[in-house]
């Protein structure tokens, strides 16, 4: 009788063992061995993309190549878009625009440059858990979930191939994903691969006769008037991770653009003159969990895009002032 | 003009044509001026219909609503500064106030320059709709706003981690319900 007590209580631990929560060291390893995944295998997927209002198909392909990634994702449904990244550029094929807007590589250089890994202070603002979470795909899965410590940012939860870490399923919204998704990407395939030829990371688009828009930075930028611009107030533990001038469409002149990260989701903010016709009202739109939102500061339109909350990207806008002085320089973050 | 525009006219001057086909309508009213004196003579019809106590608008009424749409850039119309107003901004309002509100609509669509036109429209909209959020309206934007929005978000996602990243490129690549959904905003005026 104790024997068959010692072992049902031992199957009871067993069981909670394979199903509670391991540690957040545990969770950020997984992390890591997904970042490492993403950064260094060669594969080639198809995934279904959800929002709310939609769904639509895309297909992945991503090759390492003298330690740089190349990808190529398209869109199999409708617009025909597609987003090739090759060493030195990130081409964006808008065939229903008849556009292609061309934006340099920020982490071009070595592979380890490149190399994500999540930020050292990603539990400050996040709670990380991992289990185990069945099969997907055939194959098992460990579940990571990344829920954040506030309502200014989105959870997220992974579900990652057990054995090579790679994501299979994504999902972001409230808390660790648990709610309402704002944001779903599901795999339906994914096959790690040796070799990726050529062909599958160059476009399908004929851009013949299309516009080809030039982005991002330039040699001869001269800093425009007036730059030196900085919200006062982000959500706790973003900071500036990057400050630059960026050429957009339809402007000759550039743009401020800073960049704060939590080492999670990041939070563009782009400052530039506004129109001479005077201010314009503020905008805002949403792309998935990716949010944007325009109004204008002192002659200025102040654009604050990041895959956060709306709110908190209008909280951000509200807050961008001109700096004394003229010079850039780090935010306060809320406490 | 096929029965579905006519249709969308009305539902137009209702005030119950969802957001995103306001702004497909309106250019389409740029092009075309048999729809543009379509809009003025439904306007009218409207208008003679439900005035407070039956009064009948005068007959040039449609030719003025057209006129006000052919009027050269540079006249601009009084537009009233908007109050608060709910995200539900094509909630039926009171008939006159839709007709009120799409006259302003459309005067606003002849004098504005391209570029500015559809935040006007709906900034011209929601100066008729109900009290309540500080969301205006909703409207396709041009293909300029479009473009400069992927470049917001190409240059956005330069920063972002490669999970994150695939989220936003996706997003990108949808067949943008967020790039044809822009919200222009309306606030409270001093």
């Amino acid at each position: 009788m104790r024997r068959a007590a010692a072992w049902l209580t031992a199957t009871v631990l067993m069981v909670a063992a394979g199903t509670a929560s391991a540690s957040p060291e545990e969770a950020r390893q997984w992390l890591e061995r997904m970042s490492e995944a993403l950064a260094t295998r060669n594969y080639e997927g198809l995934f279904t993309h959800s929002t709310a209002t939609q769904s639509e198909s895309m297909r992945i392909v991503h090759r390492v190549e003298d330690g740089y990634s190349l990808e190529r994702l398209v869109s199999l449904d409708g617009s025909g878009r597609e987003i090739i990244r090759t060493r030195e550029e990130v081409h964006v094929y808008l065939p229903d625009r008849h556009v292609v807007l061309v934006e340099p590589r920020s982490d071009a250089g070595s592979l380890l440059k490149a190399l994500p890994t999540p930020a050292t202070h990603l539990e400050a603002c996040y709670e990380l858990a991992v289990h185990k979470g069945g099969k997907l795909l055939g194959r098992e899965v460990r579940v990571v979930d990344i829920r954040p410590r506030d309502a200014m940012r989105y959870g997220y939860r992974l579900w990652l191939d057990a054995e090579t870490a790679m994501p299979l399923r994504s999902v972001v919204g409230e808390g660790a994903g648990e709610g309402q998704p704002v944001e779903q990407i599901q795999f339906t395939r994914l096959d790690i691969k040796a070799r990726i030829p050529d062909k599958d990371i160059e476009p399908s688009v004929d851009a013949t006769g299309f516009q080809w828009i030039r982005m991002g930075r330039n040699a001869a930028l001269v800093q425009m008037p007036g730059a030196g611009w900085a919200p006062l107030h982000l959500p706790p533990g973003f900071r500036l991770v990057a400050s630059r001038l960026q050429l957009l469409p339809g402007s000759p002149v550039p743009a401020q653009h800073l960049i704060f990260s939590d080492g999670m989701a990041a939070i563009s903010v782009f400052i530039e003159p506004g129109p001479a016709t005077g201010p314009s009202p503020p905008e805002s739109s949403t792309m998935g969990s990716a949010n944007a939102f325009s109004t204008s500061v002192q002659g200025h339109v102040v654009t604050v895009v990041g895959e956060v909350p709306a709110a908190t990207l209008r909280e951000v806008a509200a807050s961008v002032v001109p700096l004394q002085g003229g010079s850039s320089a780090a935010p306060a973050s809320r406490p | 003009m096929t029965d579905q525009i006519r249709e969308q006219v009305s539902a137009l001057l209702d005030g119950e044509l969802p957001p995103d086909e306001v702004g497909l309508l309106v250019r389409r009213m740029e092009r075309n001026r048999e729809l543009r004196g379509a809009f003025g003579r439904y306007s009218l019809i409207g208008e003679t219909l439900r005035a407070p106590g039956g009064l009948v608008a005068s007959p040039a009424f449609a030719a003025r609503v057209s006129a006000a749409i052919d009027a050269p850039q540079g006249v601009q119309p009084g537009l009233r500064r908007p109050a608060a107003s709910a995200r539900a901004r094509w909630g039926r309002p009171a008939f006159a106030a839709a007709i009120a509100a799409s006259f302003a609509l459309i005067a606003v669509i002849a004098v504005q320059p391209f570029a500015g036109r559809e935040a006007a429209v709906v900034a011209a909209h929601t100066a008729a709709a109900p009290s309540g959020s500080a969301l205006g309206g909703e409207a396709s934007p041009t293909p300029a706003r479009s473009q400069r929005l992927a470049g917001y978000l190409v240059a956005h996602s330069q920063f972002s981690s490669p999970i994150v990243r695939q989220n936003v490129w996706s997003g990108l690549l949808a067949a943008d319900p967020g790039l044809s959904r822009v919200s222009y905003e309306t606030v409270e005026g001093p």
